[in-house]
């Protein structure tokens, strides 16, 4: 695996946002680009280059998983983010969606990204990423109310006391063998690294009380599902790069590392240097200024981002933790917005290195 | 201990099962349906939203607790009714449009419910519209509108700005949600603003001087 690289990029001090929906967004047809593969990889190597970035990280798009299982179960495509399972699909069902997955054809969309990524992989020298959905996170869209039977799980209960547990489950296990799918089409197509989004692996999913009580549910329902990921790429020597925006525990983070990804990618709400003193040393930290609110001029002047990314870059450089600059999460283009988005990433790009 | 009070416990704990238990026995003992409200259902979720605020429980918790109260409501609504009993108060909640996200918005809910609002709970991805025609149906206190999404912003200026120049009846709007700020809520021309939901009841009963 390359982790050398992102150690190598640490150690340049590089930065990158994620942001390529800032770039989509600056051509007319945006819409048709998603559709068209080989623009779509163009205007990933084209965010790349404006982000002076070896990474060819792609758009950040989570419903598409949930499309695709979902069109096993009959569920149209424009009404995907809204459906959520009532009870839990029957064995037969399940056996049919696990046996047809694996030769089913990509959707249109997915279809796009999957030639994004050849052509970032043939095209250019750029390290072609793929990304996904994580399994848990995935497994929540498809309920209702997902944070219940977590809850009931934790305390014991099982799908025979209660029913929602056994949807959970199941849920779960669709939505792993989908993120497995579209990560296994992925490296078919070229990706060298896979950045897993599982923004839901977080504490108000999962209680603080009941994981500090003991109990297993966060390993079960978010670390197991994951560490089946990360075998999936050691397999492929692909490298994983974890993100979860998400309010964490400390025993969350302890977690995460478990899953031994090349880079970390945490929320605004973490001190990543403190959060440096749990985090071995081989794995990058990436992040994590508050991208969320670069929209807003008077909640998050450029100034302020200046002054957290230069606190944020020298608290890094005193503890001596591999570390990228970036941000929380996917920047992403807001209608109105779009030129003090722009100029926040531009200066966070800008930024001097406190040490350099 | 008295059967109020067990009840209570029961929700502060979010056991269900006893919440259904005790309220049945609370009516069968003579209780009237409004006392066991007022008296039981919220003091205890008055109490969870203490224990978020003070971090001494979380989310999951709170969830728990407001299925154990839901259990309760569900026996005692519909004697509520045909006794002509209202909440105290009205309040129509929902997420923006173009925002699918509910978790939020259903924490506010649930706790408005608690603290004797009743709740007219649009979901998601609601129309400025949308939010109109409920706040003339209903003429709530207050109106609460959600998003997680840095991406549907704009359309929690707009449903504001069209709710304020509907014509409607008076209304408190409050605003929530991940990449929303009191600086937002102010800049946008909301009345209230509240980080979580347990600070939601705080403020909204603020907002219209209860």
């Amino acid at each position: 695996m390359a982790r050398s690289t992102y150690l190598a990029l640490a150690a340049q001090r590089h930065r990158i946002p994620i942001g390529v929906d800032l770039v989509l967004r600056c051509h007319a047809d945006h819409e048709a680009i998603l559709l068209d593969g080989d623009r779509l990889g163009r205007v990933i190597a084209e965010a790349a280059a404006e982000f002076q970035t070896p990474l060819a990280f792609p758009l950040m798009d989570l419903k598409l998983e949930k499309t695709t299982l979902l069109s096993f179960f009959d569920v149209p495509a424009a009404e995907s983010d809204s459906f959520h399972f009532t009870e839990a699909p029957s064995a037969e069902a399940v056996a049919r969606f696990e046996s047809a997955l694996p030769s089913s054809a990509p959707s249109p969309r997915i279809a796009a990204n999957l030639d994004a990524l050849r052509y970032i992989a043939t095209q250019t020298t750029l390290l072609p990423v793929g990304m996904s959905i994580g399994p848990f996170s995935l497994a929540t869209k498809l309920l209702a109310d997902p944070i219940t039977p977590v809850f009931m799980a934790g305390d014991g209960a099982t799908a025979a006391d209660e029913p929602e547990v056994g949807l959970l489950e199941t849920a779960l296990r669709l939505a792993l063998a989908t993120v497995q799918h579209a990560i296994q089409q992925q490296l078919d197509a070229g990706a060298r690294a896979i950045f897993i989004a599982e923004p839901a692996a977080n504490k108000v999913f999962f209680s603080p009380k009941q994981i500090a009580a003991g109990s297993n549910v966060f390993d079960r329902f978010a670390l197991a599902p994951n560490r089946a990921i990360a075998a999936q790429l050691a397999a492929r020597d692909v490298d994983l790069l974890f993100h979860c925006c998400g309010e964490l525990v400390d025993a969350m983070l302890d977690g995460f590392c478990s899953l031994r990804p090349a880079l970390l990618s945490l929320g605004s709400s973490r001190r990543l240097w403190e959060d440096a003193a749990r985090v071995p040393k081989d794995i990058v930290l990436y992040g994590n200024l508050p991208s969320k609110q670069f929209y807003s001029d008077s909640v998050m002047p450029l100034e302020k981002v200046g002054a957290q990314a230069g606190e944020l870059l020298a608290r890094m450089r005193q503890v001596g933790h591999p570390f990228i600059l970036g941000t929380e999460c996917d920047t992403l283009h807001v209608d109105g917005c779009d030129d003090a988005i722009r100029a926040k990433v531009a200066h966070l790009l800008r930024i001097p290195d406190p040490s350099a | 201990m008295s059967t109020f009070e067990q009840l209570s416990h029961a929700v502060v704990a979010g056991k269900s099962k006893d919440a259904k238990a005790l309220t049945q026995q609370a009516l069968t003992e003579g209780a009237q349906p409004g006392a066991v409200v007022d008296q039981a259902l919220v003091p205890a979720m008055a109490i969870v939203g203490d224990r978020f605020r003070d971090n001494q429980i979380f989310v999951p918790e709170m969830l728990m607790s407001a299925r154990a109260m839901k259990e309760s409501l569900a026996i005692l609504e519909p004697k509520l009714l045909a006794a002509g009993v209202q909440p105290k108060y009205t309040a129509v909640i929902g997420s923006v449009q173009g925002d699918l996200h509910d978790i939020g918005k259903n924490l506010v809910a649930i706790m408005w419910k608690g603290a004797n609002f009743r709740v007219v709970d649009l979901g998601v991805n609601v129309s400025p519209a949308k939010f109109v025609a409920a706040i003339q149906q209903h003429k709530p206190q207050v109106v609460g509108l959600s998003t997680l999404l840095t991406t549907t912003m704009p359309a929690m200026v707009e449903t504001v700005r069209v709710i304020r120049a509907s014509g409607c009846p008076p209304v408190k709007i409050m605003v929530g949600g991940a990449p929303v700020t009191q600086q937002f809520a102010n800049e946008i021309g909301a009345d209230g603003y509240s980080a979580d939901a347990s600070a939601a009841v705080e403020v909204a009963l603020k907002l219209i001087g209860a």
